[in-house]
């Protein structure tokens, strides 16, 4: 049935911009004066970039001393493919790598468990043993890359020393290394990785790498709090930075049991945030969560080192934002969100790929969403000066009135206990469902228009992803990598590596929590110690069950009574 | 459509709605359970780490007339089809059976022809779900 396009032209023609709060409810009013701002000070609300509490930034030039670093997220099927990735994004110009954990690698579990069948390498980078990490890794400069791992899971520390071995089997000096691991264990969660986290293993293994690398690798980013996943499932922008301020601070406070002082460690503590789809929010949200993480450290921390007290952080596009029907539109939407990032002063960011709502990015999606970054440095202006926004009325207030919210949303976090609580008791959760539901409530109603999703609909529907589909064929991978398997178990030296597997059990059972397995870990690896072997050691000797899925007995080489 | 089976009216629409292998993203299931549920549906979400036979059996004990499946990993290449074959075994190929998530337009006719009668790719309204359910029951 053909629809006249004119009919009602005139009525589009007089439309309004009929929202009237931010996509979080923040009330907005039409226009901002400077009497909004009379509360404020400029010394402590906004002082020039550079100065404490760091609202403007953190650094007096920013982009002009270092752009923010251009990274994509990788890692698929077999190791060599994902090493083939790195080369062709190096290729393309990004000025970091980064590599995503599969599932399997996510849950500590092998490629021949029965639950890994078909899932290896289909959404991430397979990391059984040490030779994953060896072909992953092939030919790229460990000494002067840049490599930021996404492994949140407990199993964190065991992918670190992977590829710590790594580097050192190339003789590389260990204090060289420059990266970022994401170790944030309890936030994986709320994604799904419930089993594979007991809390206080989550705690354990987050600690560990802390006071390890605080003590052997101080350029690395020891964690990377992931604000972004939470973001995702829901939550809105106040809440995305008062649950992940919350986390980090159980993680800190943990860490601070160990004896390490707060600012031993607290450089080295980045976040990676959502850079979602209301523009002013985003940055709003950065600037206030700046200024608030300044005050924390200070404040609540006695953290006396500036650098302690600097928010630093990542802007990964969010995924959730895009759509896919007219998945080309994305690529507009990916645009505005890291030009936020980009104005908010991130120190790196992540573009989507537009085809990632439908399948991992195809190398011609990935380079699109590389060159997107370039033009944003390179092109716009946008890097020259350090956070053009400061002191708009708009920007000001709508930043206060964030910071004011993010306070309130922590508060109620710290009046049922502390996120340790909202953990137990399943708060967070429930939080986490209440804000999807929401969110879908608004989409269903139309009350927020989604381009292509509940508007502007094509009638044509498309038949084909524009520039293709990327396939990962999940059982080929699963079949290879359990062959390579059972060719190192078949091949390795057995001795060593029950050795290896026995000293980490004794000093975990001996030791309790406190005591720091990363040594342990890099020599079981070296020896070719599995993934799977590893986690259900360090499992047994604190008292969990060998398989976090209770599908599998150990073995004998690791089995420990 | 042909081969979904007789409902007797008194009763509401029963979904199963399932998230197999190791596949973590669970958000759009959780969106479309309360909103099915909302629209007047009874809905029995099974969470996460389904295998076909946990699906069958939920299924045959739920007595469900539609089948959901929410894949964002791939699984719809390799745990849906298993899933519509042993179903066919069962005897219950009578049930709706939809697929959403992350589904490439692509992928829609292999889907199809293995006996998916819905897909639903990326976040669509869940009352496009809800009215696709009522038509295709309504026999």
């Amino acid at each position: 049935m053909d629809r006249d396009p004119y009919s009602d032209m005139a009525e589009r023609f007089a439309q309004v911009s009929k929202r009237t709060t931010t996509w979080s409810g923040i009330p907005l009013r039409p226009s901002y004066i400077s009497s909004d701002l009379l509360t404020l000070k400029e010394g402590e609300d906004f002082p020039p970039p550079g100065s404490f509490p760091y609202t403007r930034g953190i650094h007096p030039t920013m982009y002009r001393g270092k752009l923010w670093t251009q990274r994509e997220v990788c890692g698929y099927g077999l190791p060599e493919d994902t090493n083939r990735r790195f080369r062709f994004l190096a290729e393309a110009g990004v000025t970091g790598l980064n590599v995503i954990v599969d599932v399997p690698t996510s849950f500590g579990i092998d490629p021949d468990h029965p639950k890994a069948e078909g899932e290896v390498g289909t959404a991430g980078a397979n990391f059984t043993t040490v030779e994953d990490m060896e072909i992953i890794m092939k030919g790229v400069p460990l000494e002067t890359v840049n490599m930021s791992l996404i492994i949140a899971a407990a199993t964190s520390p065991v992918i670190l020393a992977q590829y710590v071995a790594v580097a050192k089997r190339r003789g590389i000096d260990i204090s060289r290394l420059r990266g970022t691991i994401q170790n944030d264990p309890i936030h994986t969660r709320y994604c799904g990785i419930l089993l594979g986290v007991p809390l206080e293993l989550g705690l354990k293994t987050n600690a560990d790498i802390v006071e390890y690398c605080t003590g052997h690798m101080p350029h690395w980013y020891t964690m990377n709090v992931n604000l972004y996943d939470m973001r995702e499932q829901g939550l809105t922008a106040a809440q995305e930075v008062a649950v992940g301020f919350s986390m980090a601070m159980m993680y800190i406070d943990n860490v601070l049991e160990r004896g390490l002082s707060i600012d031993d460690f607290a450089p080295r503590i980045a976040f990676y945030c959502s850079g979602h789809i209301d523009f002013f929010e985003e940055i709003c949200k950065l600037r206030a969560a700046r200024k608030l993480w300044a005050r924390i450290m200070r404040d609540r921390y006695g953290a006396k080192d500036p650098e302690s007290q600097k928010f630093r952080f990542g802007v990964h596009t969010a995924g959730c934002s895009l759509v896919s029907h007219q998945p080309l539109n994305n690529i507009v939407r990916v645009a505005y969100e890291a030009l936020a990032a980009s104005l908010a002063g991130a120190q790196s960011i992540h573009c989507c790929s537009y085809d990632e709502p439908i399948a991992l990015p195809t190398e011609r999606a990935q380079k699109l969403a590389v060159r997107t970054q370039q033009v944003l440095a390179h092109e716009t202006g946008v890097a020259s000066v350090s956070d053009p926004l400061g002191g708009s009325f708009y920007v000001e207030w709508l930043t206060k009135a964030l910071e004011e919210e993010i306070e309130r949303e922590m508060g109620r976090i710290a009046e049922i206990g502390g996120m340790r609580e909202a953990v137990r008791s399943g708060w967070l959760l429930q939080e986490i469902e209440s804000a999807l539901v929401e969110r879908q409530r608004r989409i269903e109603s139309g009350e927020e228009v989604v381009v292509g999703l509940n508007a502007f609909l094509d009638p044509e529907e498309e038949t084909q992803t524009p520039l293709g589909v990327h396939r990962v064929h999940g059982p080929n991978c699963t079949d290879v990598q359990r062959r390579r398997l059972e060719s190192i178990k078949s091949s390795r030296d057995t001795h060593a590596v029950r050795n290896s597997l026995q000293r980490l059990f004794l000093k975990a059972r001996n030791g309790g929590w406190h005591v720091n397995l990363m040594p342990e870990l890099i020599e079981a690896v070296d020896v070719r110690a599995t993934l799977g072997e590893i986690m259900g050691t360090m499992r047994q000797a604190y008292g969990f069950e060998y398989d976090c899925f209770g599908m599998v007995q150990p073995p004998d080489i690791a089995r420990f009574e | 459509m042909e081969g979904t089976r007789l409902r007797s009216s008194e009763r509401s629409i029963r979904v199963v709605l399932a998230k197999m292998g190791l596949d973590c993203h669970d958000r759009g299931a959780k969106a479309v359970a309360h909103f099915l549920r909302e629209s007047g549906m009874e809905v029995i979400y099974t969470g996460l780490f389904q295998t076909v036979d946990q699906v069958i059996n939920t299924t045959i004990q739920e007595d469900a007339d539609v089948v959901g499946i929410s894949c964002l990993s791939g699984e719809h290449l390799t745990f849906v089809p298993s899933l519509l074959e042993r179903m066919k075994e069962q005897g219950l190929d009578d049930r709706l059976v939809l697929v959403g998530g992350a589904i490439p337009v692509e992928d829609v006719p292999f889907l199809k022809e293995k006996g998916v009668h819905g897909v639903f790719s990326g976040a669509v309204p869940v009352s496009r779900i809800a009215y696709f359910i009522r038509e295709n029951l309504r026999r």
